[in-house]
């Protein structure tokens, strides 16, 4: 038995010096994460403005807008728009947030640890992500060719800051579970965090190497990924000289497998909340543990899926698009325990988890549209059209989102110690699920129009045109959808301002450790004595006791769980759990 | 089921009483890296995290030295490559690299033995050659450009420059690691000096063998 008071999680040392104790430098993983979220609201909101005033431009390009007239409207800038809005919100919103901000705050207090295993490296991660959103941010304010210089520096300091944070995330998942926490115990949150460092790992080191060579390209003047000849010649084919192609690969090795780590947290909060809510265990959990491991070793070996249109070597989109549909196995294996966790579960439709339903039903939608997408032939025709914009926006952006909003809603009380409050967060809630269906569901039509066969006269070809009333329908729809953010910005301000009364410890009764502690946990969260786990994380439904469910804290003889000593049967003890307790 | 349950859980309370900090218990196999702690010899977990910390970040370096490699042998296909001949003083700094690894075993091994001061000059030795290293690639630059061969010249040269900086940089930090473990007073802390010399020494030895294989591409590439 190690000796948990002296070394095993705490700090080596108290903090010495001016820096150190400088509330800026706190290395405590609960205020990380919270400013990992604070940082991911405050880059989703200017996000979301970026991508209004693009719709704008679009379907009104006379408009004059205030702030963006200064600019001038050049194709560049317009570029520079479409760049800031995507670098926004994938890194500092659905990779950041996700891991980072929600991971940070729980992962230590749901395996038992005291904090992350390399807290200063915590610390100097978040700010180098600060420091690269800054330069990504102030990249729109150069002039094109010294802006696209800056955002790549921006780009390669948040890759170090994922590097620090996915060496963190896993050191601290394998070495710094609390006493009977083994790895089937872990809640599937904690799997998800564990799987996405691994695979975060890999995948920022390539494009910390692609930046790399980028920026050698821009600041030097090197020719990693264009040859001085094709520069000045720009030859008709530019496939044989398979030099963009250099860039491309390096590129979606990334990108595609930054889908799954965008979303491999976001199925862990998931299926959480659907057994927490639904009071059921989670189906199948060793098989959702699999599937989240097949979903990352996938993603990492699909990259080759984006680049069906540059010419490559004719077998391999074959390989490429059985591994892309392969995807299709683990995906279906994790809906199949959400439905499964659902069904004659009695479910509490709380706002948190109304936004895991919302997530489930709109992963369902995009991971449709997917399907059509891993057909190599599909994929070139539609390369770059509305319906690849509505699919990935509605799986990866909307999706992970609603993810993130459940989440929020869940562990808000533990991080503040009060609720959001109910009434306004399902309105919001309502507003949004139809705002964004209503947003990206048009535009695979419209990227479908054109690949029709039609008469040029026909209704169908006026419907895609730039002013039709499908698109302006999709303005006026993205406009309603972030006009009632404001009601989840009302919520939140309230909420925080609001708060005076103490919550309960474990307002929606639920099993995993955070739940034992005060809400917010204290410093060094398990101040008193490590916890002990005696079960695995999703037990609910157990008869025969007080509640219906057995946290993972308390050993089955304490005698808060009984009312009478005396032993419930096994009837509604399903399989999965029984396999997490037997093995 | 009556009666299931409870058998489970008498189990479970013994496992509790076998189990260790940090490490699962012994859960009945669940294979995956519970197995592999176990075959380990038993640290405490506060010293195990710098073992996994190092291995991860092993793995994590050579994926970004493979990518820039995958890029390396993609681009000397194209038409406008022209050959660096390697300086000579090349050949020299990868001896050096190499014997300051030989130097760290010898450290550690004087450490173990409980040889205080022979541990600490060998170890400055390593040092002072790993120093001796990061010098020597600068000669070969100067070597380079000396001869007109700039950053820019050419796809092969800026290849050869990428290489030696991203691995001298990642050399830098393995010097600056033997520094610490040369002046840090470990006395005061739970870490020891002899963990913190091990974790430092797989680092020092992946970049030698990280520098041998840059070397061989860079030799035998186009």
């Amino acid at each position: 038995m190690a000796t948990y008071n002296s070394a095993t999680n705490a700090p080596e040392e108290p903090p010495k010096g001016l820096l150190r104790r400088h509330v800026l430098f706190r290395t405590d993983h609960k205020t990380i994460g919270l400013r990992y979220l604070w940082l991911a609201l405050l880059s989703v909101f200017v996000g979301m403005i970026l991508s209004l005033v693009m719709r704008i431009q679009l379907v009104w390009p006379g408009v004059a807008m205030p702030l963006f007239s200064g600019f001038g409207s050049t194709p560049e800038r317009y570029a520079a728009l479409t760049l800031l809005h995507g670098s926004l919100m994938v890194l500092m919103v659905l990779t950041a947030a996700p891991q980072a901000g929600f991971g940070n705050y729980l992962l230590p207090i749901q395996i038992g640890a005291r904090d992350m295993a390399f807290p200063t490296l915590n610390m100097l991660a978040f700010w180098t992500t600060v420091t690269s959103l800054i330069g990504i941010t102030t990249s729109f304010f150069f002039r094109p060719n010294a802006g696209i210089t800056v955002w790549a520096a921006g780009v390669a300091l948040f890759c170090a800051a994922a590097l620090a944070n996915a060496l963190n995330f896993s050191v601290t998942v394998m070495d710094l579970r609390t006493r009977g926490m083994t790895l089937p115990r872990l809640p599937l949150t904690v799997w998800a965090w564990f799987i996405n460092a691994l695979l975060g790992m890999l995948i920022f080191s390539i494009l910390l190497a692609a930046c790399v060579y980028l920026l050698a390209d821009r600041v030097l003047g090197t020719h990693f990924f264009s040859s001085a000849a094709f520069l000045s010649s720009a030859p008709q084919y530019p496939q044989e000289h398979g030099l963009p192609a250099v860039w491309q690969r390096l590129f979606w090795f990334f990108a595609q497998a930054q889908v799954y780590v965008a979303m491999l947290p976001c199925f862990g909060i998931t299926a959480h909340l659907l057994s927490t809510f639904s009071r059921k265990p989670v189906l199948a959990h060793r098989a959702v543990v699999l599937a989240l491991c097949a979903v990352g070793l996938f993603g990492f070996c699909v990259w080759g899926q984006h680049m069906f249109a540059i010419g490559m070597n004719p077998y391999s989109p074959l390989a490429f698009s059985l591994l892309a549909s392969a995807l299709g196995l683990p995906a279906s294996i994790l809906l199949m325990s959400w439905l499964g966790t659902l069904w004659n579960g009695k479910i509490h439709l709380t706002t948190a988890m109304l936004f895991a339903l919302g997530f489930v039903s709109l992963f369902l939608a995009g991971g449709i549209s997917g399907l059509f997408l891993a057909q190599h032939d599909l994929t070139r025709a539609a390369d770059g059209d509305d319906f690849i914009i509505g699919h990935f926006h509605l799986v990866m952006g909307v999706a992970a989102t609603f993810a993130l909003l459940g989440a929020l809603f869940f562990w808000f009380p533990k991080m503040f110690g009060c609720r959001l409050d109910e009434g306004l967060g399902k309105i919001h809630f309502w507003l949004t699920f139809a705002g964004v269906y209503c947003v990206f569901m048009p535009m695979h039509w419209l990227g479908l129009i054109p690949h029709l066969r039609v008469s040029p006269d026909s209704p169908l070809v006026a419907a895609v045109a730039a002013d039709s009333a499908i698109r302006s329908f999709v303005t006026v729809a993205t406009l309603v959808t972030i006009a009632s953010q404001a009601i989840f910005v009302v919520n939140l301000v309230w909420s925080l301002l609001g708060r005076e009364q103490a919550e309960a410890e474990n307002p929606w009764r639920a099993t995993t450790l955070e739940w034992s502690l005060p809400s917010p946990p204290r410093l060094e969260n398990f101040v008193a004595a490590e916890p002990a786990v005696y079960r695995g994380a999703y037990e609910f439904g157990v008869p025969g006791l007080v509640e219906d469910f057995l946290p993972q804290h308390l050993p089955s003889t304490a005698p808060e769980l009984r009312a009478q000593p005396q032993r419930g049967g096994g009837e509604s003890v399903a399989p999965a759990r029984q396999a997490a307790e037997a093995s | 089921m009556p009666g299931t349950r409870e058998i489970q859980e008498i189990e479970i309370i013994i496992e509790d009483i076998g189990g260790g900090g940090g490490t699962a218990p012994p859960a009945g196999g669940d294979g995956g890296d519970g197995d592999k702690d176990r075959g380990r010899r038993p640290e405490p977990p506060s010293a195990r995290r710098y073992y996994t910390a190092i291995a991860l970040a092993i793995v994590s370096i050579l994926v970004f030295f493979m990518a820039l490699a995958s890029a390396f042998l993609v681009r000397e296909t194209a038409n406008d490559w022209i050959p660096v001949h390697l300086p000579a003083v090349i050949w020299v700094n990868t001896i050096v690299l190499m014997a300051s690894s030989a130097t760290m075993e010898l450290a550690r091994k004087r450490l173990a033995r409980g040889d205080a001061v022979g541990f600490r000059t060998l170890w400055q030795v390593t040092t002072a050659l790993g120093i001796f290293f990061l010098a020597g690639q600068l000669v070969a630059w100067r070597e380079l450009i000396a001869q007109g061969v700039y950053v820019a010249s050419n796809p092969a040269s800026s290849f050869f420059y990428i290489f030696t900086a991203a691995h001298g940089l990642h050399v830098l930090g393995g010097v600056c690691a033997l520094l610490y473990v040369l002046l840090r007073a470990f006395e005061k802390t739970s870490l020891s000096r002899a963990l913190a010399a091990e974790v430092t020494s797989f680092y020092w030895h992946f970049m030698d063998g990280l520098w041998i294989f840059l070397l061989a591409l860079l030799h035998l590439g186009k």
